[in-house]
Parts: C-alpha cells; structure tokens; sequence
C-alpha cells in the first residue's frame, strides 16, 4: 500500500499513528450456499495519536476495542482504510511496538528476568547487553529481587509489571495495552497506575490504553476516544486538561474529573442527546 | 539443634508410617505361608521369593531377561515417540482439520484390545520380534499422540499473540513458545506411554516369547517353578513402581514452573523460588549413554537367545522343549 496523498497532518511530525476510514469486517458463516454474512467489527475509524501521547480508548463490550488494538500491533490485517505510523503504511507487527495484555500473558516457564528478556532474544542483542537492559527495567518495575522467580510465585500485580517490563525491554516507540490492570485488585490497580504514569513521563512513549474503565481513561490519559458499537466507530474523543503529575492530591474527587466522568458516562449510555 | 532432631524424628516417623502397610503385608506373606493357612508350594514365604530373586540375579538369568525386556519396551516406546509426537504437532497446529476428521477413527483404534493386536500382528509379521515391537509401540502410541495433539492445541493463544506481535519466525515461535509451552503436557503423555507399555510388555512376553520377564514369569509357572514365578513378578512390580516414581519425579524436576501441572506439589507463599532443574550437557550425555548401553546389552542378550531358541526348536523333539527351557532357567 502506497500512500499517495497522505493528509497534511499525518505529515507533521507530531503525529505518530494516523488511522483513517479504517473498517474491519469478519466472516460468519462459511456454510457452502448460503448467503455469505458478515461481522462489521469496525467501520469508518478516523483517528490521528500524537507522538509521546496517552490515548484511552473506553467502549462498551464488543464495541472492537481489542480489534482495534490488534489492528495497531499488526496482528489483524484491515478491509479498508489506512493505518500509517510515522507516515509509512503498517504492514504488520515489528518491535516498535509492544503489547501488554489483560491477565496473564507471561510465559510460565521462564523466570521474571527470562520474560524480561525475551524481547531482546527476537531482537538479536548480544548476551552480555541484554543483562544490562534487564537490570534496569526489573528496577523500574521494582522486582529487582525476583528476577529468578516464576510467574507463577508471583501476585496478580507483580505479574502485571513483569508483562510491562517485558514489553519496555525492546524500547518500541509505541506501548499498546489492552485492559493491562483488568484482572487486579483496586489497591493495586492504582499503584500500578501511577508506575506507568511516571514511567510513561520518563520515557516519553506513546501509548494507546484500552480500557471498560472511565476512571481509568480518565485518570491516565491526554484523550479519551469513545467507541460506540455495532458497527464499532469513535464517536467522540473527549480532552482531559487535568494537571499533571496526577498523583499529587486527590485527583478523582476534583470537579474537573468528577465533570468529565459523567460528560463519558453519558456519552457510553448513548444519552448525550439528553444532557 | 534440638529442633532440627525432632523435625528429622518427625520426617523418620512419618517415612515408618507410610511404610507400615508395606511392612504388614510382607509380613502377612510370610506367616501365611509360613504357618500353612495357605499351601505354601503354591504361596512360597516373600523370603523364600527374596532368596529366589538374589539366586536369579546371580545366575544372570534375571539381568539378561530385563535388558531383552528393556530393549522392547524402549523400542516400542522409541517408535510410539517418532510417530506420535510429530503426527500430534500436525494434528494440534498444523492440519487441525484433519486432525478432528481423523479424530473417531483414532478414537477407536485407540479402544482395540491390545491382545486383538497381538493376534492379528502375529498372523501377519509372524512370532518374531517386530510383531512383539508392534503391538507395544500401537499401545504406547496413542497417550503419546492425544496428549501431544492437546498439548499444541492448547497453548495460550496470550502467549502466541505476545511473540507474533514481535514479528517471530514460525522456528522461534516453534522453539520459544510452542515446544516449552506444549512440554508437561506432552511429558506427561509419554509417562502414561511407558506405565502402558510396562503392562502391554509383560503379557506380550507370556503369550508370545521365549525371553524377558514376562516369559519368565509365564515359563516357570508353566513348570510348576513356583518361587521363580513369584519372583519374576515381584521384579515385574517393582520395576513398574520405579519407573513411575521415576517419571514422576523427572516430571516435577522439569516443570516445576507449571503451578497448573497436577503432579507438581505448590505451596501458597515461597520464600525461595523453587529451583528448576534444566537438564545440562552431561545430565544428557548420561541418559543417553544410559540409553544407548541397555540397547546394546539388550539386543545382543536377544539376538543370542533367539539364537539358542531356533536351534532348539530345529531339534527332533519339540516336546521336551518347554521343560528343557525350564530347567535351563533352573541351572
């Protein structure tokens, strides 16, 4: 796929991920003779990331917010549109991506440190670089001392920096997560927030978050992209103008927050017609 | 110091009591035939059966009966794994399809009384040893086959999607996620392979031999050599005993990071990660080494008693056969 006129926003170096008209149908039934039907998992989704952004994108179940994300990290092909990072066509997954995933994706059979590395096997770095690498995200992440553990030694939140930590290790310029704190409890969740806001603002990547979350949209991200299902498209992209670092104080209980809450909430009941 | 005293008396105490009904058993063998509450020319005291066992030992006869026995039963087992673990791979991942096409009429051949086999192995590959490696390699084949398909089948697809989302290889993503992931399962397969196998072996060598412990077995008791009987099938059990022990333990060693695996014990905190054992260079040279010497001793200790039977059976007097074999056993 060529692009032959690209929009001159996509040009500018700001923007890191440009979707556009992007649509992503699957097959339902295969029976021979019967009238072919299909899934429209996706239609019509315009969307420009900004370079070192955090983007949200909050949606009901089966709105297409995993398929999207697949879509992103070259995992799913699409049935039309484009998808350009940095300009260039996506053509399919490559290490300036990393994923994390909800639950528990780690490889059971290889230590916290093994995980960590694993990345940088696929990669190619030299042994004696690759240690080096991992020292330091395991200190990022904080499980210095776990690095010969097992995944399964470890809580749910501990497994969680572990997926982190290995999608970091390769250094992608893009982080894609997919409802990566879903399955942990609310104490922890928030702390984990928290680690990935300030590893965020440290490494400045860009990072596409898909969550069922509002407050976690919210809490994190620069914007919030609403997606409305059947057929899956972004209605709205709500800005969040809340300061940052947004640890200091009680950020959810300010009536910035408290507003933009209930502006999504309404937005994901359908209800915006009402308000 | 006192208190380590007392954790080792605990761990003896505990050892006696798991015991105990061991000990009380031989013990029940012993007196029973001891003080005739059974005939004792047909129940022989455990002692009586233990001196038999050093005697066969001594004799040779046992060492040479259980390396031929060995050997077909790694044979067999050695064909069930060359067909079984690739066939599992297509069937898992590859050629999924033809796989669940496949999957009644395997489902059955699996069912087919292993001695139907042998009959009909026998009528066409004749009393040699390939009808013999046939019938334990089609019973140790399908544990190995259903648990590999399974075990590729199953792996989490979280997992394949976090490698191919690194644009893996189909090798890597073979090397780096599939195997290691598809391994417990698989081992365990083949565990339940050799237990199989260790039955299917010895009824194979009784009906169908005139070497290995399971003719042994069948032999003496054929001759009215009763304490040999009950020797060759104590050694049949115990062996059986160990080699389970033995693949248990190897399975733990391996994957003890499989929490799920239900052989591995967990405990819900750890202080110290549990090691993992990874087999290096030398454990494997070992096994192989290992290996490779009960196939040597093994087939040549056939060769030349498959030898010595021809002969024997190309002699006038073929009825005298099963005694002369007996007393052979005897000497």
């Amino acid at each position: 796929m060529t692009v032959i006129d690209p929009t001159p926003r996509a040009r500018t170096s700001d923007v890191k991920i440009t979707l556009r008209g992007i649509g992503k149908v699957f097959p339902l039934n295969k029976t021979p003779g019967a009238a072919p039907r299909e899934f429209v998992a996706l239609s019509e989704i315009n969307l420009d990331i900004r370079r070192g952004e955090f983007l949200a994108i909050v949606g009901p179940s089966g709105s297409g917010k995993s398929t999207l994300l697949d879509i992103l990290a070259g995992l799913a092909p699409i049935n039309s549109g484009e998808a350009l990072i940095d300009g260039r066509a996506l053509s399919g997954p490559d290490l300036d991506r990393g994923i994390v995933l909800q639950g528990d994706s780690l490889f059971p059979w290889r230590t916290v440190r093994k995980n960590i590395e694993f990345g940088l096997e696929v990669k190619k770095t030299p042994k004696q670089e690759r240690r080096g690498v991992v020292d330091r995200y395991l200190r990022l992440v904080g499980l210095t001392e776990f690095d010969n553990h097992f995944p399964h030694e470890l809580s749910g939140g501990m497994k969680q920096r572990v997926a982190l930590a290995r999608a970091l290790a390769y250094d992608p310029e893009i982080l894609l997560m997919d409802e990566p704190f879903a399955a942990v409890d609310a104490l922890t969740r928030e702390t984990l927030q928290n680690e990935l806001l300030s590893i965020w603002e440290a490494t400045g990547k860009t990072i596409v978050f898909v969550t069922h979350s509002i407050e976690e949209a919210i809490y994190l991200s620069d914007r919030v992209a609403v997606l409305t299902s059947n057929p899956g498209t972004i209605s709205h992209i709500i800005d969040v103008n809340l300061p940052r670092p947004r640890n200091s104080g009680d950020l959810r209980s300010s009536p910035e927050f408290g507003r933009i809450r209930h502006t999504l909430w309404q937005l994901l009941q359908g209800r915006e017609g009402r308000a | 110091m006192t208190e380590m005293r007392t954790m080792n008396l605990a761990a003896l105490h505990n050892k006696l009591l798991r015991s105990s009904g061991i000990l009380f058993f031989l013990l029940l063998w012993e007196t029973a035939s001891r003080f005739t509450w059974v005939d004792a020319y047909f129940l022989p005291p455990c002692s009586t059966v233990a001196a038999e066992i050093v005697r066969l030992f001594g004799d040779g006869s046992l060492v040479s009966n259980l390396a031929i026995s060995s050997v077909r039963a790694l044979g067999g087992l050695l064909l069930a794994l060359i067909i079984g673990l690739p066939l599992g791979f297509l069937f898992g991942r590859r050629l999924v399809i033809v796989g669940e096409i496949l999957d009644p009429l395997l489902r059955i051949a699996s069912q087919v009384n292993p001695f139907l086999v042998l009959m009909a192995s026998t009528l066409i590959l004749g009393f040699g040893e390939s009808a013999k490696f046939f019938v334990i390699a089609w019973v140790s084949l399908w544990p190995v086959l259903f648990y590999t398909t399974t075990a590729f089948h199953t792996v989490d697809p979280y997992q394949i999607k976090i490698a191919r989302s690194l644009a893996v290889s189909e090798t890597e993503l073979l090397a780096k996620v599939l195997i290691p992931s598809a391994l417990p399962t698989i081992f365990t397969g083949i565990r339940i392979s050799a237990g199989i196998t260790f039955f299917i072996l010895v009824a194979v060598e009784m009906l169908n031999a005139t070497s290995g412990l399971g003719w042994l077995e069948h032999n003496s008791a054929m001759n009215f050599e009763i304490p040999t009987m009950y020797a060759a099938a104590t050694v049949i059990v115990v062996l059986g005993f160990l080699l389970n022990r033995f693949l248990l333990s190897l399975e733990n060693a391996l994957f003890s990071w499989n929490a799920s695996s239900s052989t591995v014990t967990r405990s819900a905190v750890r202080e110290e990660p549990k090691p993992v054992w990874r087999p290096n260079r030398g454990a494997a040279m070992t096994a192989a080494a290992a290996l490779a010497l009960v196939f040597c001793a093994g087939g040549y200790e056939l060769r030349k008693v498959n030898a010595e039977r021809s002969r024997e059976l190309a002699g006038p007097d073929l009825g005298k056969h099963a005694r002369h074999l007996g007393s052979e056993v005897r000497k």
